[in-house]
């Protein structure tokens, strides 16, 4: 595709959901620091997909993931791999915001606090300022950090709780159709956010709207049925895809 | 009587709905009149006129009845100055003993012209309440069928009729509590004028007994030092404590469990199980503790040297816990379920492990539904009466060490009013002092806790 270096390769990734499979063999390589989009319509495994990424199926009793999922070249996917150190570099930003029921200060420093980032005090203000500022919130919520997250409106939670992803800096961030609960403004700012975002980080966004994945990505994926029919950059995706059914899809003609 | 006439009006109102339907359908069939409403509404309008006054009168009535008739009885004894309130009452009670034919011992000749007065009387009073009765079924009946055939709105009448009837239900739950809490006040009040409010409440000594042993002419002088509450008080909280440092750690933590790590399937049937401890009769609690903890106890605590008595705060206490274990539990259960799985995702994708994430998320936001639960296994622990009476002891000691016989306010109440009791001394009406203080702590703990219940679900549904 290119020469950019791989951060996650997964290779005949296969997950069911009790008998039911959600996934067949699924192979796609996520390039760091790109944003990489999943497209396909509802049920199709997407968010199956990225939530195999960070072991987020591993608290679904039902679910079974097999398959290889390497993150800088090591399994992750393997029974003695420490979970919590893998959520922890690759986070996840949920479809409806979920911010905690505490105050804006301790959504952000919940993390760092639990991984232990901060010495001090003034080191966990400043990452909690950091964390706000990239996610572009800082200059709205400053003066009320202690007001709870809860109060915030619905764009602002999610770029707070985008801002609780990346307080513990990880390296890749998961977005399972982080903008389908928002209004257009509080969308465009996220997108605004994505795309300075990935200087730092590898992202991979899930979406319903074509036109966002357009926008923001570099590379995309085509889902349907649980399978990945297509994966291209975006540009080749949008304007000469391989497959038929990606076209059709992408058009507006079925899904 | 009642009962013949109760079955008639039920009887009549089903022919009724039957009648008015067959009669709304044929009348629209015949002359394709179209009619407001569906014709069964018809049939329970005309049920409703026919049953609905004549229950009432029923009702009411039956309770008047027997209040005439005493009235009519009476009317001879009246001008005796020598017969009081009391003295009228059993002679009543005599006089309808003898008619009923259930008067044990002789049968004072006097009374016997009155038992025949009252038969009949009684007999007259039943007659016309049939007549009565009828009366106002035919009177209601033509108005509600010249109503139906009218066509008036009849699924609308019902309406209102079905939500009178929903509301007079309610009435009488809230007028059955406020009867009970006014008898309280009043029998309460009576206990005040001769002991004074505030030695009831602040005093130590705790012997009503004493009272009683004077009772045949109470002096204030004789009853002031030995309606002390407090030991009561302190033996309510204190083993209301013992059993809530025994339930609210386990009911907490099995709670968690339940609602975190266990399988569905295992939650399933554990869930049920621990439940069944509080479907057990509390009586079966008291022998428990009585004849198995309050022993084991004391053979322990003879062991390392301690006097333990084989009635003890202790035994009473930490049964009266685990018998409120499922109290915690459940509602535990129940709240920590309500947490949004979004939340414990979000604190999950950021690498917390299920532990700090219980820890840190969940509880916090749970907390509130967790103290209501709290709070009312409090209430529950405090109004607990059979545990205590058999296994803590009677005596009111106003002592720290839970080795020692206590006592609580219920199980006072229950020896102040076993066995044969005159009810205007101060020792029963005691107990109605003591009932009115535990109705007040129960309902502030009880209105507590629904309030923060209350809060916990605005928040999350």
């Amino acid at each position: 595709m290119n020469n950019d270096k791989i951060k996650i390769s997964t290779r005949n990734l296969n997950v069911y959901y009790g008998a039911k499979q959600a996934l067949f063999n699924i192979n796609l390589d996520l390039m760091e620091k790109k944003v990489t989009a999943l497209i396909g319509p509802s049920g199709c495994g997407k968010s199956t997909f990225i939530r195999c990424l960070n072991r987020m199926n591993d608290v679904i009793d039902i679910c079974k993931v097999d398959g290889s999922i390497k993150v800088d070249g090591s399994e992750i996917n393997e029974k003695n791999v420490d979970v919590n150190k893998i959520r922890e570099r690759i986070g996840m930003v949920f479809q409806k915001p979920n911010p905690f029921p505490k105050s804006i200060y301790d959504n952000i420093a919940y993390g760092p606090r639990i991984h232990g980032l901060a010495e001090s005090q003034n080191v966990l203000d400043e990452i909690v300022e950091n964390s706000l500022k990239k996610s572009a919130l800082w200059e709205e919520v400053k003066d009320r950090l202690n007001q709870p997250g809860t109060s915030l409106s619905g764009g602002q939670q999610q770029r707070l709780c985008i801002a609780r992803a990346i307080s513990i800096n990880p390296e890749v961030i998961l977005m399972d159709e982080p903008c389908s609960a928002l209004d257009p403004i509080a969308t465009a700012k996220i997108e605004e956010l994505i795309d300075e975002l990935k200087k730092s980080y590898t992202i991979v966004i899930v979406t319903h709207s074509m036109s966002q994945a357009a926008r923001v990505s570099q590379n995309t994926g085509f889902f349907h049925l649980g399978k990945l029919m297509e994966f291209n950059l975006t540009e080749k995706i949008f304007k000469n895809p391989d497959n038929k059914m990606t076209q059709d899809y992408i058009t507006g003609r079925f899904g | 009587m009642n009962l013949v006439i109760l079955t008639l009006i039920i009887i009549f109102s089903f022919s009724c709905y039957l009648f008015g339907k067959s009669k709304i359908l044929n009348t629209s069939r015949v002359s394709g009149k179209k009619f407001h409403s569906l014709p069964e509404y018809y049939g329970y309008y005309l049920a409703a006129w026919c049953g609905l006054p004549a229950l009432i009168i029923l009702f009411f009535w039956s309770f008047s009845e027997l209040f005439l008739v005493k009235i009519f009885i009476l009317a001879d004894f009246k001008t005796d100055p020598l017969l009081d309130e009391n003295k009228l009452n059993l002679i009543f009670s005599e006089i309808r003993a003898i008619a009923e034919k259930k008067f044990t011992g002789t049968i004072p000749e006097s009374l016997i012209p009155y038992s025949e007065k009252f038969l009949s009387i009684n007999r007259i009073l039943e007659l016309s309440k049939l007549v009565v009765i009828l009366s106002v079924i035919i009177f209601s009946l033509t108005f509600a069928y010249s109503q139906i055939l009218k066509n008036i709105r009849a699924r609308e009448s019902v309406e209102k009729v079905i939500r009178v009837v929903m509301f007079s239900c309610a009435a009488i739950a809230v007028f059955t509590t406020l009867g009970i809490v006014l008898s309280l006040l009043f029998e309460s009040i009576k206990f005040f004028t001769s002991v004074s409010i505030f030695d009831f409440i602040t005093g130590i000594n705790w012997a009503p007994g004493r009272a009683f042993v004077r009772d045949a002419s109470v002096q204030t002088a004789d009853v002031e030092n030995v309606f002390g509450a407090v030991p009561l008080f302190w033996g309510t909280f204190f083993i209301a404590m013992i059993a809530m440092s025994v339930a609210v750690p386990i009911g907490l933590f099995s709670g968690i469990y339940m609602a975190e790590y266990s399988s569905r399937k295992f939650r399933k049937i554990i869930k049920p199980l621990i439940e069944i401890l509080a479907g057990i009769p509390t009586v079966v609690y008291g022998f428990f503790a009585a004849l198995t903890v309050g022993p084991f106890f004391r053979i322990i605590g003879e062991n390392l040297g301690l006097d333990v008595s084989s009635e003890s705060a202790l035994a009473a206490g930490v049964v009266m816990g685990i018998m409120i274990i499922p109290y915690v539990s459940s509602l535990t259960d129940d709240v920590i379920n309500a947490v949004p799985k979004s939340l414990r995702e979000g604190s999950l994708a950021i690498g917390a492990t299920k532990s700090e994430t219980i820890k840190k998320v969940v509880l916090p936001a749970a907390l509130p539904g967790i103290v209501g639960s709290i709070l009312l296994a409090i209430s529950r622990a405090i109004g607990e009466t059979m545990i205590v009476v058999m296994a803590a002891g009677l005596a009111a000691n106003l002592t720290i060490n839970p080795l020692e016989a206590s006592t609580t306010i219920t199980t006072q109440i229950v020896t102040i009013l076993i066995g044969d009791q005159s009810f205007n001394n101060p020792k029963t009406q005691a107990a109605f002092a003591l009932g009115i203080t535990l109705f007040f702590f129960t309902l502030i703990i009880n209105i507590i806790a629904l309030n923060i219940v209350k809060k916990f679900r605005e928040k999350y549904e």
